[in-house]
């Protein structure tokens, strides 16, 4: 193993700031699938982090390097400043994995049990099954769960003690939308409990509702890293949209300032007019000063699934 | 650690299914084996037909029960992911190996004693008390040693692989261990493979016993080498699995 990390020999970092996580010049191929390429990040206590990102764009397996899973080729993973492995032994990791299996032929509150007897410092049994909300199935054969059952099972076993960071992959995914507001409640509760919660997550809205701070990785890479609001401001924040009798100048619009995408439907008589802005303010103002005469004019704020799509689009487009 | 322990001897005993045929299989090859030709002498050991096969049918069940068991419940459970999410634990390696052979001990503990119970019922079977005993902890703690190998197999291996693989180990290791037919029989070459293989001194253990005398401490010493082998290799490939299986 190559360490390309680049941090300067002899700053041993102070123990009141070491990083939850450290991420430095991580690199990991499968074959000739590069799936995570100089990967830098840090994570620090108390934040509640979302990892978004497309299909293939290097969630899992990030997850499963910061987690011991698998060595990086390049660059260096740590926890607490100690190997993952290490603090994973010494029950500071509590993690939910989508690959992660459950024991079959027992019962759930023996699953759980066995956690919580395999942790250092583990909670009360009932105590685990009430902050997963897993009561009611307690008795229930585990094989015999639906999809979101389970994933609260596995969020029991992931909080079965007093650990310091919680790395949650796709918690929700097979859970009704009634489920999953239940779930995201036991996930502050972690959060506020004091715990790291780092979660990869399909659902942009989970990672708007949720944390405090959003990691988008695109092709192993981190592409934007910031607040919800950062992130959305930096795809480009609001959407104008308006009519235009006769034709329209598209040159002129190309032209305002702050656009950031533009788009032009239409033909003859009318167009509409889709402007994607930073400032919309000031493009609007501009687009008047421009002598045009928009109708229905409307300014709307861009979601956070938009703004990630905008996001990734214009990276694959910068290719 | 003892809680998974605990865990995988009250699964194992919750599955009836496994339990039935693992328990029933030994003693009714045995008195398929065995047969009619129960007083006859086998050549060079000085054991009637019956003794001999009650010793390595016992064996053979145990073994039938904990290695094909263990590697395919493991490849099993490597591929649903429960080894991953076990990984995230404290758990240490050979913590996973003693729950496993605890849970294979739970299945060949009663197929040994169905074995010796039928070859007295049926087979007419006489023995000292001591020898009994002698024989019956012989096996089951030589059981641990093919359950272990069971648990490296269901690491090395993955999915469909698993079967062929622990099948082609079993036989070869039954076979040239003298476990289907008395090594006696078997060709020059075929016994001085056969000395050094752990099914050879497994059997051996309860035929010296069967002899009147003590095991040899070859053979013991031999069990023990490879239970360790076996044991030490299952947690390193647990502690080492990475792959999704």
């Amino acid at each position: 193993m190559t360490t390309t990390a680049t941090t300067p020999a002899g700053t041993a970092p102070d123990a009141a700031v070491v990083p939850v996580v450290s991420f430095q010049g991580v690199g990991k191929s499968y074959g000739a699938v590069r799936a995570v390429a100089d990967l830098r990040l840090e994570l620090h206590p108390g934040e509640t982090v979302a990892l978004l990102g497309p299909n293939g764009a290097g969630k899992s397996s990030t997850l499963d390097l910061l987690l011991g899973l698998r060595t990086p080729d390049t660059g260096t993973v740590s926890l607490f400043g100690t190997a993952p492995q290490r603090a994973i032994a010494q029950g500071r990791v509590g993690a939910m994995l989508q690959s992660g299996g459950l024991m079959e032929g027992v019962k759930v509150r023996e699953l759980v049990r066995l956690a919580r007897d395999l942790h250092p410092r583990g909670h009360s049994v009932e105590q685990i099954l009430t902050a997963a909300g897993i009561t009611d199935i307690a008795d229930r054969t585990v094989g015999k769960l639906s999809g979101g059952q389970e994933q609260r099972v596995r969020f029991a076993l992931a909080t079965a003690g007093a650990n310091d960071l919680i790395v949650l992959d796709e918690p929700t995914t097979g859970m009704d939308v009634a489920s999953r507001q239940t779930f995201w409640g036991a996930m502050r509760r972690q959060a506020e409990e004091g715990r790291t919660v780092l979660f990869a997550t399909h659902y942009l809205e989970e990672a708007d509702e949720i944390a405090d701070r959003v990691i988008v990785l695109h092709r192993g890479r981190v592409l934007a890293d910031g607040t919800a609001a950062e992130i959305k401001a930096r795809a480009g924040a609001r959407r104008i949209t308006f009519d235009l009798d006769g034709p329209a100048d598209r040159a002129a619009l190309e032209a305002l300032p702050h656009l950031t995408a533009l788009t032009v439907a239409g033909s003859g008589s009318g167009h509409t007019v889709r402007i994607r802005s930073q400032d919309a303010d000031a493009t609007v103002h501009a687009l008047y000063g421009l002598g045009l005469y928009p109708r229905n004019l409307e300014v709307s704020g861009l979601g956070l699934e938009q703004a990630f799509l905008a996001l990734t689009t214009a990276e694959e487009a910068a290719r | 650690m003892t809680t998974l322990i605990k865990l995988e001897i009250l699964r194992t005993l919750r599955n009836k299914k496994f339990m039935f045929f693992s328990v029933i299989y030994p003693p009714a090859l045995y008195l398929i084996v065995a047969g009619a030709a129960d007083r006859k002498p086998i050549p060079g050991t000085g054991l009637s037909t019956g003794l001999y096969y009650m010793v390595s049918m016992a064996a053979f069940g145990a073994m039938t029960a904990v290695l094909l068991g263990n590697s395919e419940r493991i490849a099993k459970e490597r591929q649903a992911g429960w080894v991953r999410q076990l990984r995230l634990t404290a758990l240490p390696g050979r913590g996973y190996v003693a729950a496993k052979i605890a849970a294979a001990a739970t299945v060949s503990l009663p197929s040994i004693l169905v074995v010796l119970g039928v070859a007295a019922v049926v087979k007419d079977v006489r023995l000292e008390p001591w020898q009994w005993g002698a024989i019956a902890a012989g096996t089951w703690l030589g059981s641990f040693v093919f359950a272990a190998l069971g648990v490296a197999i269901g690491y090395l291996a993955t999915g469909d692989a698993v079967r062929p693989i622990s099948m082609l180990v079993y036989f070869a290791l039954a076979f040239l261990g003298g476990l289907w037919m008395p090594m006696t029989l078997l060709p020059q070459w075929v016994q001085n493979v056969s000395e050094w293989l752990p099914t050879h001194a497994y059997t051996a253990l309860g035929t010296a016993v069967e002899g009147g005398s003590a095991p040899h401490a070859k053979d013991m010493a031999i069990l023990l080498g490879y239970g360790l082998l076996f044991a030490g290799a299952a947690a390193w490939l647990y502690r080492k699995d990475t792959r999704k299986a």
